[in-house]
């Protein structure tokens, strides 16, 4: 690891201040997926700035939902009573993603800006156009079995690897940005962004801007919703597919629907036209069927990750099935 | 009072177990040396070809730095100044020369090392190093290189034969199949490498992780052309291998040249992605399994064909085949091993080599032919239980395999097992059960062991053996309380150091018959010299019918008369006995088939759409002799169940073939299983004696444990779904 | 050419200085050495250094580390407290497990400067005096390890568990521990030192 500079901010300004400064420099919050990457040599940033300290790290109730600061940490929201009782599908996200000491240390800010786990941008000697702009794609090729199958382009077929963003773009959460120019807020269904001819840009946070809270509105959907991820093994490995479904239900007929895939793009993957399409249906496997049918419109496999293509699907039912509490 | 958990077939707790849970066990990176420095490989970026040039300048005058290392100004190796490949210390040293030329064979060899004075500087100048390169293409992939299989110098693997060639193919009901094991890294979780300090222009003491200090002793000394007995090897604690310390690495080597090169003490320790490149993997291997039976089940014959990746610039060879030939009764049996030569560097055994590679397709094909059968897959192992070895035409030393086959289907629950594939649910997911045989070579070797008994009563017991995980210590200590009627906190044993009497590789599975052998013999030795110096009230019994408890001799007739050992040092004047004794096996080995035999059975959950299966239940049964220590063998027996979950669920080392580098070399993305993917285990000992092996009757476990796991899931996984996985590893992909 | 780089590089430094009294007065070298003119980098390195206050098993430690330090090497390879291990330095096996203030983290991502003014707890520090904790008294007991390497890591994570209130079942401990890699595969009897010390009901 190169050698750096290392300050430490006590308020959001002055972090902005210094990062305005250095404009090379790097805010580090746990560090759980920074440090990674520096110590192989992806990133090498002259400076860091400490940010771990900011109080950003409250979760609050507000008026029509919860504010979740930033700086929380993985684990202190999957506990927290208010997330367990009102937002029970965030709090299974979390826990699905990481292990207890990653969780310790991760926090939610840091969780959204997690690079892509895809092993050519891991390795500084493969082709990647997400580390290195113009040197190709080394996955639309090669060994690509965690790929992307909505969403890709030619330049890159890269996955985001967060459980927590696919709970939190299911759930209509927003992100709050504080930049040199004062606070604005970013629905989180633009927060990430697609490859494009842009796979270096994973989301659309300025440059010279600290995400400061995540908020989530009141919802329906605490007693009928479930984050389903599919892994190699039991736990501690990133989503083959993962699945939130949150399902507001009359009975039997679906009022409102929210649905949102990981693993299969490069952002968290909210599927809105399929909610739409539930929304009066009755539950069913059938209904689920043709949701899941539905969610697949435009996916598009490469040679190692077709099987997503059915996995994805069934990953869909059995994720509804679940939160309509539908299992055998 | 004796305590029959000290003894030979009790339940000790490990006698390190202390220094182990305090953290205060040294591993070889642990030690502190004054004036270390450290070092860090610089690997190539190619997969074939020559460095044109190498550029050490940044590097060099990176902060820190004390040298860069490479083939351009490396100190020269005595054993290396001819072209030849290394050949020293009998396979056992590094097969490639370290920093001797500029010829690259797979990605990521390491190409020059930087040593700086610590260990941020070293990693950091190793990235200012850059190479140019002559490259040349490249072969990395098993697949399309099959046709380039070659027949191996070794013996024991030529083209075998027994009755007539193929005659399965005659047979009224038949198999005929391809299975396929992917490259599996042993990755225990220290990482490799070595601290090495050079005391003198010739003698050197090496912090190591080795299987065997003597054999790194043996290895340094024929490359440095010095006296064995001027290297000191130090090992007491091996943060697991299964495999990949059985031989000194050029990295080793490299660490070796670069403590002379800048005269201070090195410390390499290389990175996890390096554990997939530089240290050795089980091989991926194609095989492909003919068998045939009559509809009875009578085995007519079994062929089998392995072909196995290898590097190009060494042979490596396992018993990939070798249980073909004798685990079962079968007049008609060939086999053919061929090493396919890649760019890439040599594997090395890795926990159950070969054997578990082999055993998942003759145990796949066995359970396949079951169902063509309509028969029981136990009952079809039974029915071809071979009453002695018919490979070598001997009788079996000890052979329970069929009592282990009981104990198992009856605590796994085998009646429960659907008859019928993807038949039966549970909780919404498809159950099945299957089992598998495994088997393993009984082996013993030469070994010493140096006893002393002091005059305050305590005992310690010396030999260089190693204990990568198994508890070699704890079994000693209890070896050596059941001869010698001492509790074991009055016993000391001490490995893992050069300086202890001859011990051989921890490999194998032979620790406990071969150190345990030469532990028991010193002891015995040490017994009949209390008897000679105790004076005229012992010596009219016969010696073979005292008792030894409680750390006296004693009459078997007379309680009192009886004489403690301290008794009888201060009597006769002594500080100390002292014995040191070797034990070899004797001519048994001719006389008898010596195996070990597990047998597993598993029970899975698969989810009917995810494809993701569970392993909810899993048993280990092993016909391993004696069990000197229930408790340390049987997490040993575990942990092989565990390690066969991972072979059969997850682990599969891949290679972009474009490149030649590995593409998931690390923990995050090679998968290992973890404690959630792991059932309740119940392991089951025969725990019957092996009369003819060693004193203590004990057959190996360590490779057992593993063997036929993999295999026994993959049959649970046909049980439960009705689909045949023959390629390694089971991931839900493959399910769905 | 030498020299104006040189006087970037302490340019650089000074700003740095500036900026770090701005934001959270990190101290950081002699002045005498940045007037130094014949400052190279060679001399320079060991004045990159920057102060650090930590609490480690209770003892207090005033300590110079470079920002790029991990935690795990500064215990291991600066004092000298080797029981916490490597095992695979990116955060993906546990074996580097320690506690925070109390909270398990894996030490290996972690960077030394960032734990400031934290206590930090390592295996070495878990034991009072001569007396095991009870869950290494567990571990021993059901056999928790072979090896013995991962097993620090194991005990911390182990501990820590039950602090969280994450060891109510089987199926809770084997999840809230899938952090810790066991090649050896002692999970099942690590499961059992963990559930043995819940039930004793002893403060951990």
């Amino acid at each position: 690891m190169k050698a750096f500079q290392y300050v430490r901010a006590n308020t959001a300004k002055s972090a902005l201040e210094a990062l305005a400064k250095d404009p090379s420099a790097q805010f580090i919050a746990g560090g759980t997926n920074l440090v990674d990457l520096m110590k192989r040599g992806v990133t090498a940033p002259d400076k860091l700035i400490d940010i771990s300290r900011l109080p950003l790290n409250k979760i609050e109730k507000v008026a029509n939902g919860v504010r979740i600061g930033a700086m929380s940490l993985n684990s202190q929201v999957a506990d927290d009573k208010l997330i367990l009782e009102k937002w029970p599908l965030l709090a299974q996200a979390l826990n699905a993603g990481a292990s207890a000491q990653l969780r310790n240390k991760a926090t939610v800010g840091g969780n959204m800006l997690q690079r892509t786990r895809c092993g050519y941008f891991y390795d500084t000697e493969m082709p990647c156009n997400k580390r290195q702009p113009g040197t190709g794609c080394g996955a639309k090729e090669g060994y690509n079995r965690m790929h992307a199958i909505f969403g890709t382009s030619e330049h890159c077929i890269a996955v985001h690897p967060s459980d927590m963003c696919v709970a939190l773009v299911a759930l209509d959460a927003a992100v709050v940005v504080q930049g040199p120019k004062g606070e604005r807020t970013i629905p989180f269904t633009e927060f990430h962004r697609l490859p494009g001819d842009r796979p270096e840009k994973d989301n659309t946070l300025g440059k010279d801007e600290l995400i400061v809270a995540v908020t989530l509105p009141d919802s329906p959907y605490t007693q009928h919703a479930h984050y389903l991820k599919v892994r190699d093994r039991a736990s501690y490995a990133f989503a083959l597919v993962s699945v939130a479904a949150a399902l507001e239900l009359e009975g039997k007929t679906i009022k409102s629907a929210r649905l949102a895939m990981g693993g299969v793009a490069h952002k968290p993957w909210r599927l809105q036209e399929v909610e739409k399409a539930l929304v009066g249906k009755t539950v069913s496997e059938a209904t689920f069927q043709q949701a899941a049918q539905q969610a697949m419109a435009g996916a598009r496999a490469f040679e190692y990750n077709a099987f997503k293509l059915k996995l994805a699907p069934n990953t869909i039912v059995e994720a509804l099935k679940m939160a309509a509490g539908l299992t055998a | 009072m004796k305590n029959k958990d000290e003894r030979i077939g009790g339940r000790m707790s490990r006698v390190d177990a202390q220094l182990k849970v305090t953290g205060a066990a040294k591993y070889f990176a642990e030690f502190e040396v004054p004036n270390l420095v450290y070092g860090v490989l610089v690997p190539s970026t190619i997969t074939k070809g020559t460095i044109k040039s190498l550029d050490t300048k940044k590097a060099e005058s990176a902060p820190g730095v004390l040298a860069v290392l490479s083939y351009l100004n490396a100190p020269k190796t005595p054993a290396y100044q001819t072209d030849e490949p290394s050949k020293t210390s009998s396979g056992r040293g590094p097969g490639m020369k370290a920093f001797h030329d500029n010829k690259v064979y797979f990605n990521g060899q390491p190409i020059a090392m930087v040593v700086a004075n610590t260990f941020e500087r070293a990693t950091y100048a190793a990235s200012l190093v850059t190479a140019q390169y002559e490259k040349s293409s490249h072969q990395t992939e098993l697949k399309s290189n099959l046709d380039k299989g070659i027949t191996p110098k070794s013996k024991s693997l030529q083209d075998y034969q027994r009755g007539k060639k193929d005659a399965y193919q005659t047979a009224p009901v038949k198999i005929e199949a391809e299975y396929i094991q992917p490259t599996e890294v042993h990755n225990p979780m220290e990482l490799h490498g070595i601290l090495a300090q050079w005391e003198g222009p010739d003698k050197i003491t090496v912090y190591a992780k080795t299987q065997g200090v003597k054999m790194t002793q043996q290895v340094i000394a024929d490359t440095f052309k010095i006296p064995k007995e001027n290297v000191s090897v130090h090992s007491q604690f091996v943060g697991g291998a299964f495999g990949m310390s059985l031989r000194v690495w050029p990295h080793e080597i490299a660490t070796i040249l670069a403590a002379q090169k800048v005269q201070r003490p090195v410390k390499l320790v290389i990175t996890r992605d390096q554990m997939f490149t530089i240290a050795g993997y089980r091989p991926h291997t194609h095989q492909k399994v003919g068998i045939g039976a009559n509809k009875d089940g009578k085995f007519v014959g079994i062929s089998h064909w392995a072909n196995v990746q290898n590097s190009n610039y060494e042979e490596f060879t396992e018993a990939t085949v070798g249980m073909t030939r004798f685990l079962y009764r079968s007049p008609n049996v060939n086999t053919t091993y061929r090493v396919v030569p890649l760019d890439i560097c040599t594997p090395i055994p890795m926990r159950g080599p070969g054997e578990a590679t082999g055993a998942f397709a003759l145990e796949s094909a066995i359970d396949e032919l079951s169902y063509a059968l309509n028969m029981d897959p136990i009952d079809l192992r039974m029915k071809n239980y071979p009453e002695k070895d018919p490979e070598q035409d001997l009788p079996w030393s000890s052979n329970h395999v069929r009592e282990a086959y009981q104990l198992g289907a009856d605590k796994i629950g085998w009646s429960n097992r659907p008859k019928e594939p993807r038949s039966k649910k549970e909780n919404g997911m498809w159950i099945g059960y299957g089992m598998a045989t495994g088997t393993f070579g009984a082996h013993r070797r030469e070994a010493t062991a140096r006893a002393q008994l002091k005059a305050d009563g305590t005992l310690l017991i010396q030999s260089a053996a190693s204990d990568i995980g198994p508890g070699t210590g704890t079994a000693m200590v209890q070896i050596a309380a059941e001869v010698m009627g001492m509790p074991a906190d009055q016993i000391k044993f001490e490995l893992g150091e050069t300086a202890f009497p001859y011990a051989p590789i921890q490999g194998g599975s032979a620790t406990v018959a071969s150190v345990g052998s030469a532990v028991h013999e010193a002891c015995m030795a040490l017994r009949q010299q209390l008897v000679e110096l105790s004076g005229n009230a012992l010596k009219k019994a016969k010696v073979d019918t005292l008792v030894y408890e409680e750390g006296r001799v004693r009459s078997p007739t007379d309680r009192s008369a009886s004489i403690a050992y301290t008794e009888i040092l201060k009597r006769n004047n002594l500080p100390m006995l002292e014995v040191t004794k070797e034990a070899k096996p004797g001519e048994e080995g001719k006389k008898f088939a010596m195996y070990s035999f597990s047998v597993h059975f598993v029970k899975v959950h698969v989810h009917p759409t995810t494809g993701v299966v569970r392993v909810k239940h899993a048993v280990a049964v092993a016909d391993a002799g004696t069990i000197v220590n229930h408790k340390t063998a049987s997490s040993q027996m575990m942990g092989g169940a565990v390690g066969g979950i991972g072979m059969a669920l997850q682990e599969e080392a891949v290679i972009d073939h474009r490149y030649g580098r590995y593409i998931n070399n690390d923990l995050a993305n090679y998968h290992v299983p973890v404690n959630a993917d792991i059932p309740d285990i119940d392991v089951l000992f025969v725990d019957k004696k092996d009369p003819y092996i060693n004193p203590m009757g004990a057959k190996g476990l360590g490779e057992i444990a593993i063997i036929g796991m993999a295999p026994a899931i993959a049959n649970a996984v046909y049980n439960a779904t009705g689909k045949r996985i023959r390629e390694l590893p089971i991931t839900p992909d493959k399910l769905i | 050419m030498k020299t104006s780089k040189k006087t970037i590089e302490n340019e650089a430094r000074r700003d740095f200085l500036k900026q770090s009294s701005v934001l959270s007065a990190l101290v950081l070298s002699p002045e005498k050495a940045i007037k130094d003119p014949n400052w190279d980098e060679k001399i320079a390195a060991p004045f990159e250094k920057v102060p650090l206050k930590l609490e480690i098993n209770g003892v207090k430690h005033t300590l110079n580390v470079e920002p790029r330090t991990t935690l795990l090497d500064l215990l291991r390879e600066q004092l000298h407290l080797t029981g916490t291990k490597k095992g695979c330095d990116y955060g993906q096996c546990g074996a580097c497990t320690v506690h925070s203030d109390g909270q398990r983290i894996n030490s290996c991502l972690t960077l030394a400067v960032t734990e400031e003014g934290k206590k930090i707890t390592t295996i070495e520090g878990l034991a009072k005096g001569d007396t095991l904790h009870p869950m290494q008294e567990a571990f021993v007991k059901h056999d928790g390890f072979q090896c013995g390497y991962c097993t620090p890591g194991q005990i911390m994570s182990a501990v820590a568990c039950i602090r969280e209130g994450h060891a109510n079942s089987e199926d809770e401990i084997r999840e809230y521990m899938s952090g810790n890699i066991c090649r050896c595969g002692a999970y099942p009897n690590i499961v059992d030192a963990i559930m043995d010390v819940k039930k004793g009901g002893q403060t951990v």
